[in-house]
């Protein structure tokens, strides 16, 4: 994509395939937005400048535009604030057709590099923001060093591994799940 | 004794414990006995199985809402993001059955099973509604004394809606967090960027300069209408965000004044009494002055 979002709408790439995937997904009222605006009005993305905002992937994603959304790493910066979902007159349920083109993004792995570190250290240690050093802060304020959460019971931990293998992560993770 | 069971999620336990020192403080005092979620996990995160399958999704956060049920005991979290995943995950999971079902198939294979039956509080409702101002009022030691507060709701505190069990009257218009600063001798005003986001989380991830600069565009309205002596968060992102994000924009000379972040449960637990170096050991901004107008007031 050409740096400022979709400049030109090349409807020859138009996949409407990809449309059913999304719905499939869970963009399920996807087809009833009317492109009012509404949500890129409230929408924090927007309104930090990001070219490729909530009404734009929309947009988009109504055209099936596979490529288009698949490349850029917009959907990745939304909040899920669901402020869209809150605002929406049409009942389009925006944040999810963001979870949609982001699931649709995983099969083909095309996500940031990040997004594969929290689902590493969500199944490693059941947390996916796990930052050195946490003992020491714990310490000074008189906790355990370990907080009673899954790190703390490894048979607990074992059970929650076991859960995510048999989601979608089994097929997906580009790391072993051992 | 009430009880409640405390879901600690993962930048509260590990990066802010300052926060998890200062909740269990403020709920001993208000009278509730903390039941430990053992072996509880992350909500999950947003970016993480909510953006793989929403099965997933609600399998992992059905694994934490079922050692609640289990313990018999309702949730409370200081996380905006916990407080959003696991009531979502709670509400595509009553409201489509399948999913439910295909969630316990899972959860069997492990002995667990998620039946629906806890209620997941955020520390503004349930300060609101379950304890009551009155009864806040009551526990102060240290009433705030005028304090000048801007608050922060959040936005996973006050959106979708449709997910939550309670909620603010207009949540375009969220007045329960300055209510409950007010309720403890503070002043709260309204300001026009109330409910902007903070930037924090996956747009700080992705598009770090652009996160802080919205961030930036926020502080700056904090600062010209309402020029507070602190800004009150109702979620721990937030609060990362308002205090070391803002550090980080000084340090970079983005930023040519400093106003100190606190999370409502440490400024309550320090107003009913609690060890002050402990409740704000992890601020980057230091909050001596604010404690100085508190503790002066006695």
């Amino acid at each position: 994509m050409e740096e400022g979002g979709v400049n030109v709408i090349d409807l020859t790439q138009a996949d409407e395939s990809f449309i059913k995937e999304l719905v499939e997904l869970g963009a399920e009222e996807l087809r009833e937005c009317i492109q009012c605006g509404k949500c890129a009005s409230t929408c924090p993305m927007a309104l930090a400048g990001l070219e490729f905002f909530i009404k734009r992937i929309i947009h988009a994603a109504n055209l099936g535009l596979r490529d288009v959304l698949l490349e850029d790493s917009s959907v990745w910066g939304c909040q899920s604030c669901n402020r869209c979902v809150e605002i929406c007159p049409m009942d389009v349920k925006p944040y999810e057709v963001i979870q949609a083109v982001r699931r649709a993004a995983m099969k083909v792995e095309s996500c940031p590099a990040n997004t594969y570190e929290g689902l590493r250290n969500l199944y490693r240690f059941g947390h996916a923001v796990y930052p050195k050093g946490y003992e020491e802060r714990r310490k000074k304020v008189g906790l355990p060093e370990k907080p009673p959460t899954a790190i703390s019971f490894d048979e607990l931990r074992k059970k929650y591994q076991e859960v995510l293998k048999q989601t979608i992560l089994e097929e997906i993770a580009p790391f072993p799940l051992d | 004794m009430k009880k409640i069971g405390f879901f600690l999620g993962c930048n509260i336990p590990f990066n802010r414990p300052d926060v998890e020192y200062s909740a269990r403080y403020l709920l001993n005092e208000l009278g509730y006995e903390i039941v430990e979620l053992e072996g509880a996990t992350c909500c999950p995160a947003f970016g993480t199985m909510p953006s793989l399958d929403l099965v997933g999704w609600a399998a992992a956060s059905a694994w934490n809402l079922s050692i609640a049920e289990e313990k018999g005991v309702d949730i409370i979290t200081g996380c905006g993001s916990c407080y959003g995943s696991l009531n979502e995950a709670r509400y595509h999971m009553e409201k489509h059955p399948e999913i439910k079902e295909q969630v316990n198939k899972i959860l069997a294979k492990v002995g667990k099973e998620y039946k629906g039956t806890t209620k997941v509080w955020n520390f503004i409702n349930f300060l609101y509604e379950e304890v009551g101002l009155d009864n806040l009022k009551s526990k102060i030691k240290y009433n705030l004394n005028g304090l000048k507060c801007a608050v922060q709701t959040g936005c996973h505190n006050l959106w979708p809606s449709r997910a939550y069990p309670t909620n603010e009257e207009n949540t375009f218009y969220p007045t329960r967090l300055r209510e409950i600063c007010e309720a403890m001798g503070g002043v709260a005003p309204h300001y026009s960027t109330i409910t902007d986001c903070c930037g924090m989380g996956a747009l700080r991830s992705t598009a770090s300069e652009k996160s802080l600069a919205l961030f930036k565009k926020k502080l700056d309205v904090i600062k010209e209408e309402v020029d507070p002596d602190v800004n009150v968060m109702g979620c721990s992102s937030c609060l990362l965000q308002f205090d070391a994000g803002q550090a980080l924009l000084v340090e970079q000379k983005k930023l040519d004044y400093k106003i100190p972040a606190i999370h409502i449960v440490q400024l309550a637990a320090i107003a009913m009494g609690a060890d002050v170096e402990k409740a704000t050991a992890m601020a980057s901004i230091p909050l001596n002055g604010v404690i100085t107008k508190i503790k002066g007031g006695n």
